[in-house]
């Protein structure tokens, strides 16, 4: 992967609310032209840290540069971002237009270049006619869109967006997933996004920054995140994951050897093994890695007996909650609803399918 | 919390900001308001006196003869027993009639003439207070409206008496400069009222009474207790009601107020008279408060 | 239309909010100087012999002037006050709204002779100047209240974005923030307006040697004979009040509309 410059950098940040230390020593790039998003819980501090980069909040401690230059004291009216508001914040006294061209009133530009930027800027986003409304009397979605456009015609060389989607039902919510994926990719700056949803953050992302309380645990791309994660708190947080208690019998350096209750031995590789954080081992094991074996069907590679507990119909995927190898270990699988794999019952004796290389230490 | 320190930061910090910006007003009021409070208070203590010219002042001599003035004499306690009748009464009057049309306008009114019910209702209080409070005397006198006009349907041969300049008539004309101000704080709690509360006591086998009573009685009191404030406070310090439909000689606080500190120059003794006035009117707030805590306790 | 029991109160109610307003045009064009029943025929020789007096001019041209002094003085006072009780938190907050709100429950007898008292111990005249100081410490919590109520449907964010997109504070107030709280400034204007028109106590004594409409109006209850005139004063001055209401409730629900609100019924 080529290496793009960095756009924003945070070295050591910390920011205190009185005696409430909400961001705690952050350590991150965030490269130019990526889609990057902070994800974690509510009071993580990933709201604050994005308005410490528009400039809604300043640090007490550390650096925070955009482009190369430390942006301490440098007022939100003066940087080279622009934000996207999780209300929108439409100006409801004026038309779409007005709205979209609020900006470029100090620019120098003639009044009729100005007006052509702001027909583009709303073809762009697919409001293409929609000059002359007045704002308070769009949807949600079209309103986000008109936010958009405001933000992205100055050309800033990074836009923020808090909680953008939050606010959409769910079918409006995956639309514009996908059409920010495409704005962005078009228009070619540093998107970073704020979000507490984690498929959201994944769908979206180049690189995610995983933040609990204050703290970044894991910045990585999606699928790191989701395969590798660093934490027990990521791996819980991204996606669903079965914990199985184990006990860690040797270790070197070609890995550990781990023996899992239910599961038996195994070993695992180094790339397995997250630092230690100081909590009894489990090994985690995604759903998906797990396959319940119809007759006539063999393992690839490991193999456990189970009963099955509780059957969760979805429609697309049934989700079994199985007890393994004669254990009161319970984990839960999925399994794609195709023919030829009817909906087993509560109580069925079952063979279950694992792979060892899908399994991850914490401890 | 976050977001008004952020807008500050453009501004230098949040606390100095917002101190320059309320420094006007803040600074008025304390001009020409808590300075005169204040000097109100310290004249409670001094004394009347003459000065060397023989005109009448405050000395400034310490003393607590003013308060034991107004708290002795019965002239005084038969005037603040007085005001505080009329004003219990008229606050009893009031926002007991008050209640059922601010429930009708909040129940049984559909939300698109909610407020215009509510400008009908308050457009008798934006006349002029002094008009209304004379109507009301050409209305109860003697010769006045109801008699003339009773005597002249022959429904009564000779002018009702008991009606006019008397404490009645007191009560009557407060009650209706008054009205509006208990209405709109009661219909402001009734309506904060979460509706399906009281579907539920319904659900629970009450009725509609009783649901009423048990829910939403006691819900809306908050309302209650700030109509009663509202009309309580300003009737007690009444001046214009005493003087025209009292005909003179049924004063109030205000009117024994404007005697001592203008007509007869006594400024310190006046000024006590206001204090204990002030004074008696917060106890009885207090205590109406602390009797019902229990219903400004917490809320949705 | 149900002609259910509480309808029928909460009308009668209103009769009897409204009777003593109804007797105002009834005497006022009735012919005789007597307010009392039988009616004696229609005439109106009183309103031209109310507009007549010359005194009633000089009053209605100090009051017009005291007022809209006042309206506006107290509209800027409360603008100042709500802003920072709305926006920002700095020490003693709670103090300084509770002092500037405390007319509210203070009776207009005990501001006027406190007032009055320093007034006089500091030796300044008194006039419609010292009225317009009264008044507008009366008539500031309302505008507080009418503001603070304006300012916080504000979304904050609104302000944020107009900096966000390169505005300075200042600017900012002009071009989002003075447009969308205009409907409240116009409603605190009118109403700290009628508010002053209409007060007494105030107005008697502090005024000294001139006189306000409230005062004159007080003055002619002691002439039975003027009594008509006064009906006929009375007539014009509720017109004048409920036509300013209407005004601020048409812009009310303009400002509502133009920002895309949702109508919460009335000032209050």
């Amino acid at each position: 992967m080529t290496a793009r410059p960095t756009m924003i950098e945070f070295r050591n940040v910390h920011k205190y609310y009185g005696d409430y230390h909400a961001l705690r020593g952050i350590d991150a790039t965030i490269r130019a032209g990526e889609f990057f998003s902070l994800l974690g819980p509510s009071g993580c501090g990933k709201t604050t840290l994005l308005r410490t980069i528009a400039g809604f909040e300043g640090i007490d401690r550390g650096a925070v540069l955009i482009d190369g230059r430390d942006v301490a004291g440098v007022p939100a009216n003066r940087r080279p971002t622009n934000m996207v508001f999780q209300s929108y914040a439409i100006f409801p006294h004026l038309s779409v237009e007005q709205n979209v061209g609020f900006g470029l009133r100090r620019d120098p530009r003639s009044a009729a270049d100005k007006a052509r930027a702001v027909e583009e800027a709303l073809e762009m986003v697919g409001l293409k006619g929609y000059g002359k409304r007045a704002a308070h009397a769009l949807s949600g979605g079209q309103r986000q869109r008109v936010a958009l456009a405001r933000a992205l015609i100055l050309k800033p060389k990074v836009l923020l967006l808090d909680e953008p989607l939050s606010a959409l039902d769910k079918k409006m919510r995956e639309q514009m997933q996908v059409e920010l994926i495409k704005l962005q990719r078009q228009v070619g700056i540093t998107f970073i996004l704020v979000t507490h949803d984690q498929e959201e953050a994944l769908v979206m992302s180049d690189r995610i920054a995983v933040m609990f309380e204050g703290q970044i645990a894991q910045l990585a791309d999606p699928e790191t995140l989701y395969r590798r994660p660093a934490t027990r708190q990521v791996a819980d947080f991204i996606g669903t994951m079965n914990f199985i208690p184990c006990q860690v019998l040797s270790e070197d350096a070609s890995g550990h050897e781990v023996e899992a209750r239910g599961l038996g031995r195994v070993r695992l590789d180094p790339a397995q093994v997250p630092a230690p954080r100081g909590g009894d081992p489990v090994v985690g094991l995604r759903p998906e890695t797990l396959t319940l074996l119809y007759p006539g069907q063999t393992a690839h590679d490991r193999e456990v007996d189970g009963i099955i507990d509780e059957v969760i119909y979805f429609g697309d995927m049934t989700y079994y909650d199985v007890y393994l190898g004669g254990t009161d270990v319970e984990v839960r699988l999925s399994m794609r609803n195709v023919p030829g794999r009817p909906v087993l019952d509560v109580g069925t004796k079952v063979d279950v399918a694992w792979s060892p290389e899908a399994l991850v230490l914490f401890r | 919390m976050a977001k008004s320190q952020g807008l500050a930061r453009l501004g230098g910090s949040e606390g100095r900001s917002g101190l320059l910006l309320i420094s006007p007003t803040l600074l008025y009021a304390v001009l020409l308001l808590a300075a005169p409070l204040g000097t109100v208070l310290l004249f409670s203590v001094f004394t009347d006196g003459r000065t060397p010219t023989g005109a009448k002042t405050v000395l400034a001599i310490p003393t607590v003869q003013n308060y034991v003035e107004v708290w002795t004499n019965q002239i005084y306690q038969r005037l603040m027993l007085r005001s505080l009748s009329v004003s219990m009464s008229v606050t009893l009057v009031t926002v007991v009639l008050a209640y059922p049309v601010a429930y009708f306008v909040s129940f049984h009114v559909a939300p698109s003439k909610k407020s215009l019910w509510l400008f009908l209702i308050t457009i008798p209080f934006w006349t002029s207070y002094l008009i209304r409070v004379f109507l009301w005397k050409v209305i109860l006198g003697y010769n006045g409206v109801v008699n003339s006009g009773l005597m002249s349907l022959g429904i009564i041969s000779e002018p009702l008496t008991a009606i006019n300049y008397n404490v009645q008539a007191m009560v009557m004309t407060l009650a209706h400069a008054y009205a509006p101000f208990a209405i709109l704080p009661i219909f402001v709690a009734l309506e904060k009222i979460d509706r399906s509360l009281i579907e539920a006591g319904q659900d629970l086998g009450e009725s509609r009474f009783m649901t009423f009573v048990r829910v939403t009685l006691p819900l809306s009191m908050p309302g209650v207790i700030a109509a009663v404030l509202i009309v309580f406070i300003p009737t007690v310090g009444d001046y214009v009601t005493p003087d025209l439909i009292g005909g003179g000689k049924l004063p109030m606080i205000a009117n024994v107020i404007e005697l001592q500190m203008l007509k007869q120059n006594n400024k310190a003794l006046g000024s006590a008279v206001a204090v204990s006035a002030m004074l008696l009117v917060a106890l009885v707030t207090l205590a109406f408060l602390l009797v019902n805590r229990r219903f400004l306790k917490g809320g949705r | 239309m149900r002609a259910s029991p509480l309808r029928v109160y909460a009308l009668a109610y209103l009769v009897f909010l409204y009777a003593p307003i109804v007797l105002l045009p009834l005497f006022a064009f009735n012919d005789s100087r007597v307010i009392a029943f039988p009616l004696s025929g229609f005439t109106t020789a009183w309103f031209g012999e109310m507009w007549a007096d010359a005194q009633l001019h000089n009053a209605l041209r100090n009051s017009l002037i005291t007022s809209g002094s006042v309206a506006v003085l107290s509209t800027a006072l409360g603008l100042f006050a709500a802003r920072a009780s709305t926006r920002f938190r700095f020490p003693g907050k709670a103090g300084a709204m509770g002092l500037i709100m405390l007319p509210l429950v203070l009776p207009e007898m005990i501001v006027a002779m406190s007032l009055l008292v320093v007034l006089l111990a500091v030796g300044v005249s008194l006039s419609i100047f010292t009225v317009i100081l009264g008044h507008v410490l009366i008539c500031t919590p309302f505008a507080v209240a009418i503001l603070s109520s304006a300012f916080q449907s504000l979304d904050q964010s609104l302000e944020e974005a107009a900096y966000d997109l390169g505005e300075t504070p200042l600017s900012t107030f002009r071009l989002v923030i003075l447009p969308l709280v205009m409907p409240g400034i116009v409603a605190s204007l009118l109403i700290c307006f009628t508010v002053s028109l209409d007060e007494f106590i105030i107005a008697y004594f502090l005024a000294g040697s001139e006189t306000l409409l409230s005062v004159y109006i007080y003055g002619q209850f002691r002439f039975p004979s003027k009594v008509p005139a006064i009906m006929a004063l009375g007539t014009i001055l509720v017109l004048l009040s409920i036509s300013l209401l209407a005004i601020a409730e048409y812009f009310r629900r303009r400002g509502i509309a133009r920002s895309g609100g949702t109508d919460t019924g009335g000032f209050l």
